[in-house]
């Protein structure tokens, strides 16, 4: 791609360099002749020259640069360069030039020239990029060169040489561009195979990494068409910084100030197969330039940040998927600036685009592996370390560095070598000295290291490594590094030494235990006998064989009189292989025979031969000497057992029976065949009442252990049930483990009855107390009570004990809590003089029952004197006699009240009825007279107004003379004006009288009358009068009810005739009689006088008259009519 | 002819007694308005006129003299009870409570027509009273609390140095409040305004000996 840019006059060499100082950050310009006109002012500080010292020639025709250029490279750049200006050819060379720190670094020179329309050469520009990084880039470069025909290309540095001419310069800026600026880069490039062909190639470019792929096969135009040389008159600024850029990045584009395509590397078009008018068609659709060629999903944020450049010129840096020609999708980035015009004013736009879908793949495989290989370094389970020659510690694999807690970089430390850190640090104390002495050998010697040590891991413990280190040498047989591995083998180490110690325990384990063991041969040659035996026998293995093996042995150690029987077993089982066992008496080493217990079991290989016999004799002398023992000792304890007046049984923990003793077999009788355990023996001999609970109390004790008590009747031999007491105890061993139950039970009949007959007796006497109708007490000599009968208990309504605690002695607070306030002071007296003298107490007084009623009582008391005549108790009766004195009492009132009524009768009844009755319709009479005077003695006198008072007058004189009348009719106790009616039509009218006021006291009156009631002869005035009298009464009792007011009346049949009755919802009456009494009166301004003035109506009329208690409140007032005989009686 | 400004209630179970009183009322040229009961009193629209109340005694929702008591608290017309059993005690106590009368029937037509002039003549006096306080009381609400506290002193008798002490203000300012409470009261002088305080029910509070002291 030499296609070196047509640039319009404005932009000379000068402008160029800036552009490019623009993208790389360094650029230089000269004028035809060579000599700089420009340089990056950092550039020139940093080599601290001048940009006349450049351009000078000091000495013998050299260049002023010389100086920063290496000396080996200046002859051979000075002159390509020189002829570089005389040809025009691109000039490009690698060499080391002077760095601001005062050594010499590779560096790379690019220069192109600048021509005017004609051709002809107006200037140099170009740039000077750090090579260092820039060559390892390339030598990254995958491509195999041919080293002879590499050489052939002169002008090219090696890697470059590789590259096709054409293509060179692109691909060197490319990898510059990513280095400097850290964008990666793609570049594609032809590139010479081993074969001498030019394949093409993808090359993508980061810092650090280079990547190239082959892509031959889908350029479709291998050979790119020339650059487009647009006429100089059209070139636009926009254009030529593209083409500037493009030289050295290629995939140059641009755009005009609008947005629209003005050019795109042919390259490029031809790859994507479109055309400037292609895309720009985009733009007459109402999109920006890219829709045409960007993946739709990625197209709207690319448009709107164009959009935003374009507005604010903006650098446009974006990264986007867009389509190729063969239609697939591929990632690119783009980057453009804007180029202005003198004025600023933005003309165009350049840019590049470079393609990063490969590279981004590619790249991911290429980071994919080196990951893979780095894990699997610290993945090995194993731990790597790397030293250097003379052993200082490079690099730990992680499992090291997660195991020790430090990487090989810690172990620095000043004053000391790493190693010697690592071995002070991490190396145990024992095995330091070992391991750096091994270590050092090898490093002088360069044998292979191996040894085991114990390595201190990052917590603090030690752990055993199997450690193997070998040298890395190069050709000349010296050590380039130690490659070490270093395995945990702790676990092992410890599995070996657990495995020592336990061979150790056993050995001491067989040699202690207290039994003679011992092992022969199949044929019987003694091949081991322990330390025990052999201390017992006093003979060791030794003894066995010089004495001529077993049988001799068994002649020397073994009772004569056992000596034929062990023979004999033992030969039987070499013979038959059966196990060996058998008492024998065996002479201790001090000569005693003891009695012995030899085993023996054979050993077997995989094919069932036997191999060994193993054998083990236990002296068991004491136990047998201890069994004999306890035989006696069991024979003496039943004997005493069965002398003992008690019947014993024994249980095995799980409750079989393990004896009975003789006494019980006689008093109980054996046991039946199938009762083996307690539970049948139980269910057989206990009486069926008594066995739940003794059952119960006695599988509780099984379970818990505890030792229990049982009471019940037991059938005895002769099938009587007796009472018995059963004790049980458990008899535990040293652990605390029950071994045996004993249960021991005596007879109890005898005691059991006398108890009986006893309690029998006491409860005889306590229900005659209980039960005699009188309320009786007993109490303690100083008067406390000790016992209150069932009556006196329910009479007070609390128990004894109730009153105690209260500070007062429970006589005190009897006598407070129970007499009446003013029969109190006597009561107590009456008691205290009685407790002092002894003499019995009698009083009448009242005492508060339950229900706080005061009932008159009787009380007597007496004293209970003992044998030499001391008081020990006091026997009190209390009889109620409330209801002989409130007898007594109502004759009394009765009497009262009989006196009373017959003054009543002829006095204030009278009285009372006239002032009730006929005074109002005096007052009014009195009134209108006065009224009536006026009206007649007024001028002109109102003749109407004294008519209508003159007739109010009369109305009011006749309904006193009525009243008058009927008074009179009343005290002569006769019928008055007898007439028949209907009682039901006499009811309803005095309702319909009183209906008014019962409104007004919101008072509801509900009538009920049966059907077909007989007609009665009666004084209809006096009868309603009786009915008003009665409702008012009842209507006034409900006047401070809450509830509703109901005030029934009644009227049906009696079996004295016909019964009315007019019930209200009011409080009641105390005392249903006294109502009737002339001048009672609960309200405050009544005389007293309706109610015993309706009575004397009622019983005039042969009725009665009578109060109730209303159901479920208030009062009712009845009375009853003669249907007719009276009225019969009446009419003659 | 009937005279407007004033009227007659009558309260009396029996209607023949409403009646004949009410006629004998008018022919003396005085309207009444009678009434069954208390309550029918009580709950009735009454105009606003000279007034009488003739009360019986035995009503039936409540007696007389206790209606007496339990109106007494408010303002009611000067009453003239009637009665059909009168005894001594009930008059005397009716006449204690400020009853003007207490008559028992048959009652004679002068009897109740002086009893009802005096009551009316009373009702003129209650009312132009009640009027005299009604004023003194606005005007006494018109004062600010600070002028209150300070009347509550002056009134007590003590001096402008003791309530100006007492309240913790400078004298000179004790003494506007004192011009102040003397011109929006009306009173002529201090007596005036004492015995204004008195006809208000405002206690004295301190005295001149003690000024501290309740």
């Amino acid at each position: 791609m030499t296609n070196a840019p047509i640039l319009s006059e404005p932009v000379g060499a000068e402008a160029a360099a800036r552009l490019v100082e623009r993208v790389v950050g360094n650029g230089w310009a000269t004028d035809p002749a060579g000599n700089f006109i420009y340089v990056t002012p950092a550039i020139l500080s940093a080599l601290g020259l001048t940009l006349y010292e450049l351009n000078s020639v000091p000495e013998q025709g050299h260049f002023g640069w010389r100086s920063v250029i290496h000396p080996a490279d200046y002859d051979d750049i000075a002159s390509i360069w020189r002829r570089c200006l005389q040809t025009g050819e691109h000039y490009d060379v690698e060499h080391r030039m002077l760095r601001a720190s005062g050594a010499f670094g590779w560096s790379r020179s690019s220069g192109q020239p600048l021509r005017d329309a004609d051709g002809r050469i107006t200037g140099w520009y170009g740039t000077v990029i750090d090579a260092d990084v820039q060559s390892v880039l390339l030598n990254r470069l995958p491509a195999v060169a041919d080293p002879d025909r590499e050489k052939a290309a002169l002008d090219a540095p090696r890697p470059l040489g590789l590259i096709h001419p054409d293509d060179r310069t692109a691909a060197a800026h490319a990898a510059a561009r990513a280095f400097w600026t850290g964008v990666p880069q793609v570049i594609r490039h032809r590139q010479r195979q081993p074969d001498g062909d030019y394949r093409w190639i993808e090359t993508r470019s980061e810092p650090g990494y280079s990547v190239s792929v082959d892509i031959d096969d889908l350029v479709t135009d291998k050979d790119p068409p020339a650059a487009a040389r647009l006429p100089v008159a059209g070139t636009s600024e926009a254009i030529g910084a593209a083409r500037v850029v493009e030289s050295i990045f290629g995939n140059g584009w641009a755009f005009d100030a609008e947005g629209r395509w003005i050019y795109l590397h042919p390259f490029a078009q031809n790859s994507l197969g479109v055309t400037l008018e292609y895309l720009n068609a985009a733009l007459d659709e109402g999109h920006t330039a890219w829709k045409r060629l960007l993946h739709p999903d990625d197209y709207d944020r690319i448009a709107a940040t164009w959009h935003h450049c374009l507005a604010t010129g903006d650098h446009f840096n974006v990264e986007f998927r867009f389509r190729r020609a063969s239609g697939a999708y591929v990632w690119a980035r783009t980057a453009a600036r804007p180029a202005r015009d003198g004025q600023g004013h933005i003309v165009g736009w350049f840019g590049i685009a470079l393609d990063i879908d490969v590279y981004k793949k590619t790249v991911a495989a290429l980071r994919d592996r080196e990951r893979a290989f780095s894990q699997l370094v610290d993945m090995v389970p194993s731990h790597l370390w790397q030293l250097t020659p003379d052993g200082e510690p490079v690099f730990f694999n992680r499992r090291m560095v997660d195991f020790l807690g430090m990487d090989a970089a810690d172990m620095v430390q000043p004053g000391k070598s790493g190693l010697a850190t690592m071995i002070e640090t991490s190396v145990h104390p024992e095995d330091a000295a070992p391991f750096g002495d091994a270590l050092r050998h090898c490093f002088r010697t360069g044998e292979r290291f191996s040894m085991r040590y114990r390595l201190r891991r990052s917590d603090g413990v030690y752990r055993w490594m199997s450690s193997g280190a070998e040298p890395l040498l190069d050709a000349d047989g010296r050590v380039l590094q130690w490659y070490g591995l270093c395995h945990d083998i702790d676990d092992q180490v410890k599995a070996e030494e657990a495995l020592r110690s336990r061979e150790l325990e056993l050995q001491q384990l067989i040699d202690t235990v207290p039994v003679q063991i011992w092992c022969v041969t199949p044929d019987g040659d003694p091949a081991y006998i322990n330390k025990t035996m052999v201390d017992y026998t006093g003979m060791a293995l030794d003894d066995f064989d010089a004495e001529g093996g077993l049988p001799s042995a068994i002649q020397t150690i073994v009772h004569p009189d056992d000596r034929d029987s062990l023979h004999s077993a033992l030969g039987h089982s070499f013979t038959t292989g059966e196990p060996f066992d058998l008492k024998f008496r065996n002479r201790r080493s001090d000569g005693a025979y003891r009695w012995t217990e030899g085993r023996a079991e054979p050993l077997r290989d995989e094919t069932g031969r036997i191999i060994r016999w193993y054998g083990a004799n236990v002296d068991i002398q004491d136990s047998i000497d201890t069994q004999e023992a306890l035989r006696t000792s069991k024979r003496q304890l039943e004997q005493m057992i069965d002398a003992v007046p008690v019947n014993i049984l024994s249980f095995d923990p799980s409750g079989k029976i393990t004896y009975t003793s003789r006494r019980y077999l006689e008093s109980v009788g054996s046991p039946l065949a199938h009762v083996e355990d307690f539970d049948a023996l139980a269910l057989d001999l206990a009486h069926p009442d008594d066995f739940p609970t003794m059952h119960r109390r006695a599988s509780e004790g099984f379970a818990t252990g505890q030792p229990f008590v049982n009471r019940f009747r037991r059938r005895d031999r002769q099938g009587a049930y007796r009472w018995i007491e059963a004790r049980a105890q458990p008899l535990r061993d040293e652990n605390g483990t029950i071994v045996q139950w004993y249960i021991a039970s005596i007879d109890l009949e005898d005691e059991m009855r006398a108890q009986q007959a006893l309690r029998d007796r006491e409860r005889r006497l306590r229900q005659l107390v209980e039960t005699l109708p009188a309320m009786i007490d007993c109490a303690a000599p100083d008067g406390e009570p000790v016992y209150r009968s069932r009556q006196l208990r329910e009479f007070l309504g609390y128990d004894l004990e109730v009153l105690d605690g209260t500070g007062k002695s429970r006589l005190g607070g009897t006598l407070d809590a129970g007499v009446h306030p003013d029969d109190l002071d006597a009561v107590k007296q009456s008691y205290a003089h009685s407790l002092s003298t002894g003499e019995p107490y009698a009083r009448r007084h009242r005492l508060r029952r339950f229900d706080g009623e005061y009932r008159w009582v009787e009380t007597r008391a007496a004293p209970m004197r003992n044998g030499e005549g001391t008081i020990v108790q006091w026997n009190v009766i209390c009889l109620d006699i409330d209801g002989e004195v409130r007898a007594r009492e109502a004759l009394r009132l009765a009497q009262d009240r009989l006196s009373r009524a017959s003054q009543a009768a002829s006095l204030a009844e009278l009285s009372a009825s006239i002032a009730h009755e006929v005074n109002q319709p005096l007052a009014a009479i009195v009134a209108n007279s006065y009224a009536c005077h006026r009206w007649l003695s007024a001028e002109p006198p109102n003749l109407e107004r004294a008519k209508i008072t003159a007739e109010r007058i009369i109305r009011d004189a006749n309904a006193a003379a009525d009243v008058v009348s009927r008074i009179r009719a009343l005290f002569r106790q006769s019928a008055g004006s007898r007439s028949t009616a209907a009682i039901g039509n006499v009811i309803a009218e005095a309702r319909d009288l009183m209906a008014e006021e019962a409104m007004r006291r919101r008072v509801r009156i509900e009538f009920e009358a049966q059907a077909g009631l007989p007609m009665l002869a009666l004084d209809r005035t006096q009868i309603q009068q009786v009915l008003v009298n009665l409702i008012r009464n009842g209507m006034e009792a409900m006047e401070g009810v809450a509830a509703e007011r109901v005030l029934g009346l009644y009227a049906g049949r009696a079996d004295e005739g016909i019964r009315i009755e007019v019930s209200d919802r009011g409080p009641g009456l105390d005392d249903p009689d006294k109502v009737f009494e002339p001048f009672f009166t609960t309200k405050q301004e009544g005389m007293g006088m309706g109610l015993a003035i309706c009575r004397s109506i009622i019983e005039s009329h042969g009725g009665r008259l009578w109060a109730e208690k209303n159901e479920p409140q208030g009062a009712r007032f009845i009375f009853v009519l003669p249907v007719d005989t009276k009225a019969h009686h009446d009419e003659e | 002819m009937m005279k407007n400004d004033r009227v007659v209630f009558i309260v009396d179970d029996d209607e023949r007694i409403r009646e004949a009183l009410a006629e004998l009322l008018e022919s003396h040229g005085m309207r009444s308005v009678a009434f069954g009961s208390a309550g029918d009193y009580v709950e009735a629209d009454k105009p606003d006129l000279l007034a009488c109340l003739i009360l019986d005694v035995e009503l039936p929702d409540i007696n007389g003299l206790e209606f007496q008591r339990q109106i007494a608290e408010g303002e009611h017309p000067p009453i003239v009870f009637i009665t059909g059993h009168g005894d001594v005690p009930s008059s005397v106590r009716a006449i204690k409570d400020g009853a003007v009368d207490f008559l028992t029937k048959p009652f004679s037509d002068a009897d109740l027509m002086t009893a009802v002039q005096t009551a009316l003549d009373q009702d003129r006096q209650d009312r132009s009273t009640r009027a005299e306080l009604g004023a003194l009381r606005r005007r006494y609400l018109d004062l600010t609390p600070r002028e209150r506290e300070v009347l509550t002193l002056v009134v007590s008798g003590l001096l402008n140095k003791q309530a100006a002490t007492e309240l913790g203000i400078s004298e000179v300012t004790l003494e506007v409040h004192r011009r102040n409470i003397m011109q929006k009261m009306a009173a002529a002088s201090l007596a005036d305004l004492v015995r204004m305080a008195e006809r208000l029910k405002i206690p004295v509070t301190h005295s001149r000996r003690n000024p501290g002291g309740n």
